[in-house]
């Protein structure tokens, strides 16, 4: 069956480099235009890189591809960062006077699709509708995300990649986009990476499993035997973990035990006339672990960061935390020494080139890049935390030259290194292969045992469940 | 009101104009507390006035905004920056008579006006903190005796004096106190506390005067930052067109080129902008930059000189008082230019052959960058004003060609500035005219094209010496490496 009418795209003996940081090496590869393909790999294997270059990513120094379509839709974490950091660029660029106010969301999509029907249907299905004026990068991730996918999809691609187009999806976006994409087989070929066996829709016909920068299996879905052994592969167990000690001498001021850690009252974000969050009231304990969930734009992310006094209206807001009543005088980083944290959005922010043992060290300072001397101690706990990740050779790698998984994980020891009064893990395990995601599911429920940190958890998938979290907030979308 | 430079001794001008130190962390031991718990005013609500104002709050200070009522009563972008972060807003009638600290963010040309309305209300022995000189200096507003004025200037657009402080640090400051309104003796304690407030101290401060911060940031912005950007880009793109290079090609070439070739600026001086050349490359664009500077040098001392003697303040008033006709003028004008109205072709140019490709346009920067250190040191401005007012600028001027040409770089700095660049403009364009017949594609669109890469090793060493020697270089190497001292990666 040719009914895509596309011929087929063939690897021979290809040698890709990506700007000196990154290299596939002697990748031979068919691809059917009746075919659907997921790679798969650890972190740091090459996988996005080897999607990348069928859209046109990176420089072929060896070897040859043919029969690439020109209309390839691509949608990634990088692809994203880039569009992300595009629209940054035009703020910080400003040195007018003036807030730059940001591209609307109807123009980065609308200028850019050919097919305007499609576009507005998928508008619709995905629940843009009401934030087609708000400036793209006003947009929380999972938002910016469906956008990506919507210019993607509405183009009619001869191509479709989808790098780990799942994650950060909520539970009934990811059911429409996984229809939609079931719709579209008969004519649009397509390219997953995925971290998660799991997500793989029935219609993939083929598995490519790609280790340090080489193919090295591909694998018909059909074939039970082959399918199951590479299942194994990917399955690792974790055994024996210890997460390193805090460090002695970075002592923080004693919190009263009297006293919770967080109290929110009445707590609202509103920006004009939409709110976000709309008068909640939070109390989290010392020891008391919290799980919290809701739809994408539901205001997660801002009441979190309405903790860590990273958003402004955590000043018109009756907010106590660490002893603090907000607004009182304190300084933002009188609460933040209290805290570990990770995110996507301090992902997107962490763009300073340093090495990967400082990124881990600047846990101590609460800083992103490293602005004072860090001690001997400091140097050892770092190193720890990297063998425990099995990322000691990376030490002094840039971190700006790793893979969105790696990275992560590098955050994640970041947040963890001082053993912090309170955890925030806002969806920890995006952009981890099922190795690495549950080593870090291991490694927050290790602190959950340990009575020092109490940890909040945020995220989407109902499986990545954490042994000793009891407690639970879900919150809804208000608009 | 007279020009309050002119009514100084010279001994004083002199004084003044050699103000600046780069100051040592020690001395920000006592981090904001000289501002604790006192009111802190801001009037506009732009990238400076909110992104300042929100890093003085997260530093656990009182931050409010006064706005015009009208910016209130019609909810303009000001008012809702405003109240969208959590901050207090109210008329000058009720905040300003509160107010321990009155912090002027609005743009020069509204500073009379502003200062004006605000003074009478300002309580007794109040502060009055200015991030420009322009209305002090050149205007010369007289400010009530028992009101101590001060200056803090981060050194970076609003959006990045917040990213910085975000990500634990900060940008470079610029701090001074006006001594004749200093009654109480509390105006560096106040300032230093701003600072901090900031971030500022973290990337480093330098202390130095009204005067000093005028003349030089005048001066920059007219010449190097913008007037020679300008006069590049349009003499630049008019030549490639003329010898037949692909239009597109020519407009992309230098709206992408200046950002390009800066950053290299920005990181290693005009050193290692020019060692990001071929060796035939580099000593071209020295040659091409030392006849460059023989021909604009009397341009450059004259806008110095106007500068210095009030005279390009008094034209400029002139046309604000005229309703901006020449500003006006001449930015429509900009608009009509070639350059201005060819779109960067859609052609993939890699970062080196920008380089490559644009060696006048590294000649340019080169020795606008030189001449304006050189005329302003010459005229009494010390060497770290004189390298902030040009070389640490250049980049971030560039880049507002990048994303939108001209139009945005005029638009998006300040009016003094724009109608300084375009005065340099129209005087540079027609100097330049009979050394731009000489030139050909080889410097500008195509590059060298050399059967290979052979120099002479005597020509090699004196212009390498000649470049290292600069005394920007100097004073570059050690600002930069109070910056790099900070980040170095440990």
């Amino acid at each position: 069956m040719d009914s895509i009418g596309l011929d087929n795209i063939y690897f021979e003996k290809v040698t890709v480099n990506f700007d000196d940081r990154f290299t596939l090496s002697e990748i031979d590869w068919t691809i059917e235009p009746n075919q659907h393909w997921v790679i798969t790999g650890t972190n740091g294997a090459g996988k996005s890189a080897l999607a990348a270059v069928l859209a046109g990513v990176g420089e072929i120094e060896n070897g040859t591809v043919i029969g690439l379509p020109k209309n390839v839709g691509l949608v990634s974490f990088e692809a994203q960062a880039e569009l992300i950091a595009k629209e940054l660029k035009k703020d910080d660029a400003d040195i007018m006077d003036v807030i730059s106010l940001g591209t609307p969301v109807h123009e980065m999509i609308f200028d850019y699709c050919q097919d305007t029907a499609l576009a507005q249907a998928l508008v619709e299905k995905f629940g843009l509708s009401t934030l087609l004026d708000r400036a793209f990068r006003k947009l929380s991730t999972g938002e910016t995300r469906k956008v990506m996918l919507i210019r993607a999809l509405a183009n009619r691609p001869d191509l479709l990649i989808l790098d780990e187009p799942f994650d950060g999806l909520d539970v009934d976006t990811l059911a429409m986009l996984q229809d939609h994409l079931a719709s579209i087989i008969d004519s649009t070929p397509m390219i997953m990476v995925l971290n998660r066996f799991d997500e793989m829709p029935a219609f993939i016909t083929h598995i490519a499993y790609v280790d340090k920068g080489k193919l090295t299996l591909t694998v018909d879905k059909s074939d039970e035997n082959a399918f199951n052994e590479l299942y194994q592969l990917l399955h690792l167990k974790t055994t024996d973990l210890n997460v390193p000690q805090a460090d002695p001498a970075n002592k923080l001021p004693a919190l009263d035990p009297s006293q919770p850690l967080v109290r929110l009252n009445q707590a609202t974000i509103k920006y004009g006339d939409t709110i976000i969050v709309d008068k909640l009231d939070w109390t989290i304990e010392r020891g008391q672990h919290w799980q919290l969930s809701g739809p994408n734009g539901s205001g997660k992310t801002g009441v979190l960061s309405l903790i860590t006094g990273d958003h402004p209206q955590c000043y018109v807001n009756d907010i106590f935390v660490f002893g603090f009543q907000r607004g009182k005088g304190e300084s933002i980083w009188q609460i933040k020494q209290f805290i570990g944290y990770v995110s996507t959005s301090l992902q997107w922010e962490y763009r300073v080139s340093t090495s990967c043992k400082n990124v881990i060290i600047s846990g101590f300072y609460d800083s992103i890049g490293m602005y004072s001397k860090s001690t001997d101690n400091q140097k050892k706990i770092a190193d720890q935390w990297l063998t425990l990740l099995g990322m000691e050779d990376r030490a002094d790698q840039p971190f700006n030259k790793l893979s969105y998984g790696d990275q992560r994980l590098l955050l994640i020891a970041r947040a963890m290194v001082k053993h912090p009064p309170l955890l925030i893990l806002d969806e920890p395990c995006l952009g981890l292969d099922d190795m690495n995601r549950q080593l870090v599911l291991a490694l927050i429920e290790k602190i959950c045992e340990d009575k020092e940190t109490t940890v909040l958890y945020v995220n989407h998938h109902a499986e990545d469940q954490i042994k000793g979290i009891e407690n639970y907030l879900g919150l809804k979308k208000n608009n | 009101m007279a020009n309050y430079f002119n009514t100084l001794p010279l001994r004083e001008q002199l004084a003044e104009l050699a103000k600046c130190r780069f100051m040592n962390s020690s001395e920000f031991a006592d981090g904001v507390e000289a501002l604790k718990g006192k009111k802190m005013v801001v009037i506009g609500c732009g990238a400076q006035g909110l992104n300042q104002g929100l890093n003085l709050r997260d530093s656990g200070l009182d931050v409010s905004y006064a706005l015009r009522p009208e910016a209130i009563a019609q909810k303009r972008q000001s008012w809702k920056n405003a109240t969208e972060n959590g901050f207090v807003v109210g008329t000058y009638e009720e905040l300003i008579p509160t107010a321990d600290v009155v912090l002027n963010l609005t743009p020069d040309k509204q500073h009379t006006p502003v200062v004006t309305a605000v003074m009478p209300l300002m309580k007794e022995g109040a502060c009055l903190s200015y991030s420009h000189g322009f209305n002090i200096v050149e205007e010369g507003m007289k400010i009530r005796e028992d009101l101590t004025v001060i200056m803090v200037a981060p050194k970076c657009p609003g959006s990045e004096v917040r990213a910085e402080y975000v990500r634990g640090f900060g940008v470079p400051t610029l701090i001074a106190v006006h001594e004749d309104n200093d009654p109480k003796g509390e105006g560096l304690a106040l300032a230093k506390a701003y600072a901090v407030g900031t971030g500022g101290h973290k990337a480093g401060v330098l202390m130095s005067s009204f005067i000093a911060e005028v003349k030089s940031d005048l001066m920059g912005e007219q010449t190097i930052l913008c007037g020679m950007l300008q006069t590049g880009s349009i003499l630049c793109f008019d030549k490639m067109v003329e010898e037949g290079i692909d239009p597109g090609y020519a407009s992309r070439l230098i709206q992408y080129g200046w950002e390009t070739i800066t950053e290299a600026l920005k990181y290693g001086g005009v050193t290692n902008m020019l060692d990001r050349l071929s060796n035939p490359a580099k000593i071209k664009a020295f040659d091409l930059s030392e006849e460059l500077k023989v021909i604009m040098r009397p341009l450059y001392n004259k806008h110095q000189d106007d500068i210095i003697s009030g005279h390009f303040s008094k034209t400029m008033m002139e046309d604000w008082a005229n309703d901006d006709v020449n500003l006006l003028k001449w930015r429509a004008e900009t608009a009509e230019t070639n350059f201005e109205k060819t779109p960067a072709g859609d052609v993939k140019i890699s970062e080196q052959e920008f380089f490559d490709n644009g060696i006048l346009m590294v000649a340019m920067v080169k020795a606008g960058v030189e001449l304006a250190f050189e005329t302003m040191t010459a005229a009494g401005i010390i060497a770290e004003s004189a390298y902030y007012e040009s070389l640490h600028e250049t980049p971030l001027i560039a880049n507002t060609i990048a994303r939108k040409k001209l139009y945005e770089m005029n638009a998006t700095i300040s009016d003094t500035a724009e109608y300084g660049c375009y005065l340099y403009n129209h005087a540079c364009v027609p100097l330049l005219a009979d050394f731009m017949k000489g030139i050909k594609t080889d410097v500008i669109g195509k590059g060298l094209s050399v059967e290979d890469n052979g120099v002479d090793n005597k020509r090699l060493i004196e212009v390498n010496t000649a470049l290292r020697s600069h005394p920007v270089e100097a004073v570059g190497a050690v600002l930069r490496g109070h910056m790099a001292d900070m980040k170095k990666i440990v």
